[in-house]
């Protein structure tokens, strides 16, 4: 099993950001700009969520160029977006689910 | 400008902070309960202060985190850092969602935890010094170390509080 609980929003759309390699202020700005400024990451949520995700190996760096100072890329791996469709197999359950309420209504 | 002043509460130090930034002093170093300004335009920057995970270990790769972000680390106090962002480049929050900041408050506790549980030992083996010598001097250590006990005791119990509230609001 990759993930029992479901993903917060912030791991969810960290995921979603990092399907092509990614940085820090990034993958603030695509998930601000996805969800129209509604769900904006602080920089410590982002920090953390990032180091978790690496340690779990949902997530890897892409990129490390020391020498230069680059900023650090991150990508998502094979099991991050396995636990992500995974998520999605759930929301989609739920949404199929939630028509039910229609259905009693009427 | 130099300025003393004790916290024992983060959040009330952040928004000290925030205050002398709007009245034009920008917070630069924290050295022994003894903070330095100087002079900046009122309301320049936000300030944050976050707790790191270990005494030395992820500072670097921290610090230079934050700085892709905007956000920079201005002074180091063991593990407690102090951060601060132009307030032109937006709103200021380090933790922005219900499960980061019971985290953030969980390691705030757990630190605490640890200085109550130390300052309790102190407490006790200056007690059995007054019950035994009768000294003054003990008595008054001993009361001072009652004191930072309490207070200490009462921030555990305010991260407590705050863990408890944060998990009522999300249903965990």
């Amino acid at each position: 099993m990759t993930n029992s609980t479901p993903l917060t929003e912030a791991l969810f759309y960290i995921l979603l950001a990092v399907k092509t390699p990614n940085h820090g202020y990034g993958i603030i700005q695509d998930i601000s700009d996805m969800t129209g400024g509604r769900v904006v990451l602080g920089p410590g949520t982002l920090y953390g969520a990032i180091n978790s995700m690496l340690t779990k190996g949902w997530i890897r760096l892409y990129s490390e160029d020391k020498e230069s100072r680059k900023k650090k890329e991150y990508l998502l791996t094979s099991l991050g977006r396995e636990v992500f469709l995974n998520e999605v197999d759930r929301l989609k359950e739920l949404i199929k689910n939630a028509g039910k309420m229609d259905e009693q209504g009427a | 400008m130099l300025k003393f002043k004790l916290f024992y509460d983060k959040d009330a130090e952040e928004d000290w902070l925030k205050e002398m930034s709007l009245n034009g002093w920008a917070f630069k170093k924290f050295f022994l309960g003894v903070y330095t300004f100087e002079p900046c335009e009122p309301g320049e920057y936000n300030y944050q202060i976050d707790l790191l995970d270990n005494w030395n270990g992820n500072k670097d790769d921290y610090a230079r985190f934050m700085e892709d972000m905007g956000v920079e680390v201005i002074s180091q106090w063991w593990r407690w850092v102090y951060l601060r962002k132009k307030a032109a480049d937006g709103p200021f929050e380090m933790y922005t969602d219900a499960q980061s900041k019971i985290a953030h408050y969980t390691k705030i506790m757990k630190f605490f935890q640890i200085a109550l549980v130390l300052e309790i030992v102190c407490f006790i083996i200056e007690l059995m010094a007054v019950i035994k010598t009768g000294d003054v001097f003990f008595g008054i250590l001993t009361g001072v170390i009652g004191i930072i006990a309490l207070a200490l005791l009462k921030i555990v119990w305010k991260c407590k509080w705050k863990i408890d509230q944060l998990k009522r609001e999300e249903n965990v």
